[in-house]
């Protein structure tokens, strides 16, 4: 069955059916040819305006969807918090609608605030494109974990997925949670009582408090980065005492599978969360994970803008 | 469903395409040596291409060169059409620089599709000759655009559109005329 995709914006993986997650990977394959010719562009969303609206600062995710619009032949106006009227008290609202009334078509916002991105595209006709929204979502991260998952491992369906780290406050987490589980895999979430609640087993991930049990039988473990302020919020007593209870290192990696994937969202904290060597090892797949968010937000523009009415 | 009525049988489109393989040595065997490759359109010019290169593989014994290519990125219509196109295979195995290509698809009309794989086409690299290869002509041109080789020449009645079906696509060969239901113009 051919599935069509019929989104004006793309908010959270949560609303997705298994099948347009399936549609976005089978695009993104084709768009990651583009980036492997000598002429890295193609013309599908010329005369179209993209606004890269960060009201919370990015840098790679900003970098890589400003690429991927460019491979894509858009108009680009980058806009962050500090260089809008929010400054000056105009409501969010206000500020998305002006960028409206400029004709925008596509909207690609990140915002610290869970649930922004919804408000925002249930109130304008440009299409919106979640790039994070606080601790709720970042569905084209956990598209391109996906779709480097499935690129390794030739499918998603069975695998045996660990996630470990700072789950509660990560909007990474929740997206990889959900794009995993619609998908098949098995998902097991690891990390200090702190900060993977028991809550997490309500939507059908395994919860655990100890990274041997992660490690053991995972196809793939998936670090976040540990946040330091965390820890000066009291969720675990020292980020030496985090790296010794739950950073991977030379020695607990013999738990892992001889073919298991490491993967990481970036940016690392070396040897805290990870250690550098396994960081630049053979079983690492770090920076391809970067290559292929490229192509999978080449592929979610393409069909957010192909579903715009106009 | 719209209505559809079927205008040549399996054996017939057959014709046609041995037609068109003909044309091709023809032309080709006039050069100094037979040196051509084949891009299929994504779906149907795929098997249509497949089709010639078996034809003109047994006939010269010289095996054309295949790839497949998907214009979806390359359209000028995003974002106009009821739906948006499932973007399929492109893989072009070959060296595109100086090589001539013989470009195939199922049906030629507004010549949109064409105009997006030409442009799809030099981002590869820079043919020697580009020539066209349509199992049916339907007219309608809404660019400046001809096929080289013509399986054959159906206009349809005011509404209705042609559509080619291949074993390799639909599981069985034949060449229809259905009511065409979907309000956007282009295929």
């Amino acid at each position: 069955m051919e599935v069509n995709w019929t989104r004006k914006d793309l908010l959270s993986l949560y609303d997705l059916t298994p099948e347009e997650i399936v549609l976005i990977l089978d695009t993104a394959e084709e768009f990651k040819k583009v980036s492997e010719r000598n002429l890295k562009k193609v013309p599908a969303l010329r005369g179209k305006t993209v606004v890269n609206f960060f009201v919370e600062p990015s840098t790679r995710t900003r970098v890589s969807f400003e690429l991927a619009e460019q491979r894509l032949s858009a108009d680009i106006i980058n806009m962050t918090a500090s260089s809008s009227s929010l400054q000056k008290g105009e409501t969010l609202l206000d500020t998305v609608r002006n960028i409206e009334a400029l004709q925008a078509d596509l909207i690609v916002m990140r915002h610290s605030c869970a649930g922004a991105q919804n408000f925002i595209a249930k109130n304008i006709s440009s299409g919106v494109i979640n790039a994070g929204d606080g601790a709720h979502g970042h569905p084209t991260q956990a598209l391109l974990d996906l779709f480097t998952i499935r690129q390794k491992k030739g499918r998603i369906a069975g695998l045996n997925v660990s996630i470990v780290g700072d789950i509660l406050h990560s909007r990474v987490a929740r997206s990889d949670i959900w794009g995993l589980i619609k998908l098949g895999a098995n998902v097991t979430l690891a990390g200090p009582s702190t900060l993977v609640p028991r809550d997490f087993e309500q939507i059908g991930a395994r919860v655990c408090h100890n990274l041997k049990d992660a490690m053991v039988g995972a196809d793939v473990i998936n670090l976040l980065r540990i946040q330091h302020e965390r820890q000066r919020a009291g969720f675990f007593p020292s980020t030496s005492e985090y790296a010794r209870f739950f950073g991977l290192n030379k020695e607990n990696a013999k738990y892992l599978k001889p073919d298991a994937m490491i993967m990481h969202p970036g940016p690392i904290n070396r040897d805290v969360e990870l250690d550098s060597e396994l960081a630049d090892g053979p079983q690492s797949v770090i920076l391809e994970q970067v290559t292929n968010g490229l192509a999978v937000r080449m592929a979610v523009l393409f069909l957010v803008a192909g579903c715009l009415k106009k | 469903m719209p209505a559809k009525r079927r205008l040549c049988n399996s054996r017939k489109m057959d014709e046609a395409i041995k037609g068109v393989a003909d044309a091709i040595i023809a032309e080709f065997s006039r050069k100094s040596e037979m040196d051509f490759a084949f891009i299929g359109i994504q779906q149907r010019g795929v098997p249509f291409a497949l089709r010639l290169i078996e034809k003109i593989t047994r006939k010269t014994g010289f095996k054309p060169q295949f790839a497949m290519l998907d214009t979806s990125m390359y359209r000028d219509d995003i974002g106009m059409r009821a739906t948006l196109p499932v973007i399929r295979e492109t893989d072009i195995p070959f060296d595109m620089n100086d090589q001539a290509v013989i470009l195939t698809d199922d049906v030629l009309s507004s010549g949109r599709t064409i105009r997006a794989a030409l442009d799809a086409i030099t981002c590869y690299g820079r043919p020697s000759l580009i020539r066209l290869a349509v199992v049916v002509d339907r007219g309608s041109r809404e660019f400046p655009i001809r096929a080289d080789y013509a399986g054959m020449n159906i206009i349809p009645e005011d509404g209705k559109k042609i559509l080619v079906e291949f074993k390799e696509t639909d599981g069985s060969d034949g060449i229809y005329e259905i009511d065409w239901s979907n309000p956007t113009k282009g295929e």
